[in-house]
């Protein structure tokens, strides 16, 4: 199985933008990127997780300058609806290339909007550049509470940054503080819909990007599309990013396989066993829908 | 001894309709009716315990055309039940919509009359998909000009078709800063367009005008002097948005509109002895068939002092502007003439429009079932609609839609006209029937439902 997808190319990258590295969740792809797409004039504005108000609850937001790009960097384990604004961006905000950021999911429901419209109406051909960032799962808002505040014993508004790696929930205070909680908790506190995912690296983006297979600090990048690899290539023909090839740094793109392999793995047996979740009144089984298949 | 000819349905109009004429031994018309046979669809009905804010989302859906005039006059006729004034930057962002849709809705109606037309000085008939000159470029400039005001009606309104940012006590959203530009951006490529597509379709309905003859299904029909005329009177509220009782001075009076049934108006039951199966495409309705227009048709007929009247540009432009000129090609003459202001009034209000400005009420009062009303002059003419709120909810909804006046209007016009040529005064009111079509205002014992409203 692809479990990585298509792309053209796929890099150990950081941006060379130190305000940007201060903020970012890894190596700053994404917000240089979108910094990068404005200021060439690819897009004229970028959907992100803007800062929402309650501590690290997102709120989706139109950004058009650097600083509101700064605003919203760095990763909040939640529920962002990015695509509320798929559309309204393209009407009272008169975008006319709409950059976006999503997760996975999120990255599929851009794609599935230009290619069946419903209700999107000349959405389709604005959108200029899709970015995606891994994800292997997400939270509700009160799922995080739980974690940071009960798990971790910390206040979310102490904290400053919040991480998922090597099979700890890490959060780092303002003050200095680490706390920890072993994964193997987290399954009872995931949204159920990420339960039925089968996309770990985005696969549908233009440009994807994760911290998983890269240093500290560094990022994971896939460059898929054409378009991407424009964007790409326009981006380090200005220096805004270091790089290494993916095969020379550690733990590299077999980590980045095998996880995707299990989330997908693990997903798919979640998708089959819905066709036999119920039983109907002659014993025969009776189940539960698959989007991924025509009823 | 007169014949009876039936035209059904007709064509290169929104919704259903149909034409049932008599006609003289030289096929002029003595009486025509003309008439809707849309099913009626019950909005006003189905609105009754409904929420006044989604009300007029379901009014809009009367037509998609004009869906701007629907929701406008339905959340404004709301805002004058509760009596709720709404900022002034949601008054400009509504004024921008208004404009838009007018653009977009003249400029797909010129595709809709174009082939009725001759390319001037010629004898050719202007087929507007030919790729030919000088048609290619007009179809290439209607093309643009829709998209143009499309493209402004979705930055304002949310939604091109069915807008989505009005809202009981302004609108949802007021735009960006980036947004405003683009849309000056757009209107002054507008302007230009609209003023040369104006001065094109002029021409086109100017030559008709001195034109004796015009082919139709292989005929050779006289264009009478008079194509058209009628003696009606005519009904606008204001040259470009509309009024509502809200306003100090409204220009639209409840007391003086009354209706009476189909039945008390049409045509009894007659028998079609006159038929042209050439007639384009696909004949008229054959000798021996019935029509009942009393029975059929799906429209009140509105009276405004007692008498059918026109709405629309001209009677905008004559209430306005001293318009004088009457008949078919002086209806469609006036509609272009409203081009150029439309882009004019976007260019001015969005001058006015603060960015940053509130763009919904303070207060939004929820109604003590108080009667209130709201104009929208619509593309095709003034579109009032009635509300009842209390406690939120609609009590009472009524539509009076432009075509539901112009229809015994257009009928009326009918006389003294070639059969052949009854098509081309109907469109001349760039009819809307699925908007015509409505409930009945008037109650059971036929009386008058003004006078009840104003109770
Ligand atoms: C729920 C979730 C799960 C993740 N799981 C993994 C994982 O298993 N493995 C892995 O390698 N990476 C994962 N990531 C991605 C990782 O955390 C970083 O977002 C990614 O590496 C990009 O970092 P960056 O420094 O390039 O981006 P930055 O420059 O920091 O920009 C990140 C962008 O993402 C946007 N964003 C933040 N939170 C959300 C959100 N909840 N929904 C949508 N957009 C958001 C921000 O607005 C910002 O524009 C996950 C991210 C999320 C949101
Ligand atoms: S796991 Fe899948 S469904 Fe859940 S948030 Fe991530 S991409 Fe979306």
């Amino acid at each position: 199985m692809d479990v990585l997808g298509n792309y053209k190319s796929v890099i150990s990258a950081r941006s060379t933008d130190k305000d940007i590295t201060k903020k970012s969740q890894d190596g700053g792809i994404i917000t240089t990127l979108f910094a990068y797409a404005l200021e060439e004039g690819i897009i004229d504005g970028a959907i992100v997780a803007g800062p929402g108000d309650e501590p690290w609850k997102p709120e989706p937001v139109v950004a058009t300058t650097k600083a509101e790009l700064l605003a919203a960097a760095g990763t909040r384990y939640t529920i962002s609806p990015n695509l509320n604004l798929i559309k309204e961006a393209t009407r009272s905000y008169g975008l006319d290339r709409v950059g976006i950021v999503g997760t996975p999911c999120q990255m599929q429901a851009v794609r599935k909007a230009q290619l069946y419209p419903i209700g999107m109406r000349d959405v389709d051909d604005k959108i200029a550049l899709a970015l995606g960032i891994f994800c292997m799962e997400n939270l509700s808002y009160q799922a995080l509470e739980a974690i940071v505040e009960d798990h971790c014993n910390q206040k979310m508004e102490s904290v400053k940054k919040m991480d998922i790696g090597k099979g700890k929930f890490t959060v780092y205070t303002e003050r200095g503080a680490v706390s920890q909680m072993p994964l193997k908790l987290l399954s009872k506190y995931v949204q159920p819909g990420c339960n039925v995912c089968l996309d770990y690296v985005a696969n549908l983006a233009d440009i994807s990007s994760g911290s998983v297979g890269s240093p500290d600090g560094w990022s994971t990048v896939f460059v898929r599309s054409m378009k991407g690899n424009a964007v790409w290539d326009g981006a380090i023909a200005a220096d805004l990013f270091e790089t290494k090839p993916m095969d020379q740094v550690k733990p590299g793109l077999d980590l980045v396989t095998k996880l995707a392999t299990e989330k997908i793995t693990k997903n798919q047996k979640n998708v089959d066993a819905r066709k036999t979740f119920g039983l109907k009144a002659d014993g025969t089984a009776k189940g539960l829908r698959n989007p991924y298949e025509t009823p | 001894m007169s014949k009876v000819v039936e035209i059904s349905p007709t064509t290169r109009h929104e919704g259903h309709s149909k034409l049932v004429m008599q006609v003289n031994d030289d096929g002029i018309v003595e009486r025509g009716d003309w008439l809707s046979i849309t099913p009626v669809r019950g909005i006003e009905k189905l609105a009754i315990g409904k929420t006044m804010e989604q009300v007029p989302k379901i009014a809009s859906r009367v037509c998609g055309i004009c869906p701007i005039a629907h929701t406008l006059a339905g959340v404004e006729a709301m805002e004058a039940s509760i009596g709720c004034e709404i900022p002034e930057d949601a008054k400009l962002l509504r004024y921008i919509l208004q404009c838009a849709n007018r653009t977009h809705s003249h400029a797909l109606h010129n595709i809709l009359s174009l082939p009725d037309m001759h390319i001037p000085g010629t004898d050719v008939k202007i087929n507007p998909f030919t790729k030919e000159e000088p048609v290619r470029s007009a179809a290439l400039r209607i093309q643009r000009l829709r998209e143009i005001a499309q493209t402004i009606g979705e930055i304002v309104g949310g939604e091109a078709i069915h807008p989505s940012n009005p809202r009981v006590g302004g609108c949802y959203k007021n735009i960006t800063p980036r947004a405003k530009a683009k849309i000056y951006d757009l209107a002054k490529e507008g302007r230009l367009l609209a003023q040369e597509h104006m001065e094109f379709m002029i021409s086109v309905f100017r030559d008709f005008q001195t034109r004796g003859t015009t082919e139709v299904g292989g005929v050779e029909v006289e264009i009478p002097d008079d194509l058209g005329y009628h003696r009606q009177g005519y009904m606008a509220t204001a040259p470009m948005y509309g009024s509502s009782s809200l306003d100090a001075n409204p220009t639209w009076f409840p007391e003086r509109f009354t209706e009476v049934r189909p039945w008390d108006w049409y045509m009894g039951e007659v028998e079609i002895s006159e038929a042209d199966p050439n007639y384009p495409i696909g004949g008229t309705t054959p000798v021996g068939n019935k029509a009942w227009p009393q029975m059929e048709a799906c429209t009140g007929v509105p009276l405004y002092d007692g008498q059918p009247i026109e709405v629309g540009p001209r009677a905008r432009l004559v209430q306005f502007k001293n318009y004088d000129e009457k008949g078919a090609m002086g209806l469609q003459i006036a509609r272009q003439m409203e081009f150029p202001d439309t882009m004019y009034g976007i260019l001015d209000a969005v001058d006015a429009l603060n960015t940053s400005g509130p763009v919904v009420a303070d207060k939004i009062p929820q109604g003590d079932g108080s009667l209130g009303w709201a104009a929208n002059e619509a593309p095709r003419g003034t579109d009032v609609h009635l509300a009842r709120v209390k406690d939120g909810r609609v009590q009472y909804y009524s539509l009076l839609v432009p075509t539901t006046w112009n229809f015994p209007t257009c009928s009326r016009a009918l006389t003294g006209a070639p059969w052949r040529l009854a098509e081309v005064i109907m469109r001349a009111y760039d009819p809307c029937v699925s908007c015509a079509t409505h409930m009945l205002v008037i109650d059971e014992d036929k009386r008058l439902v003004a006078q009840k409203l104003i109770q």
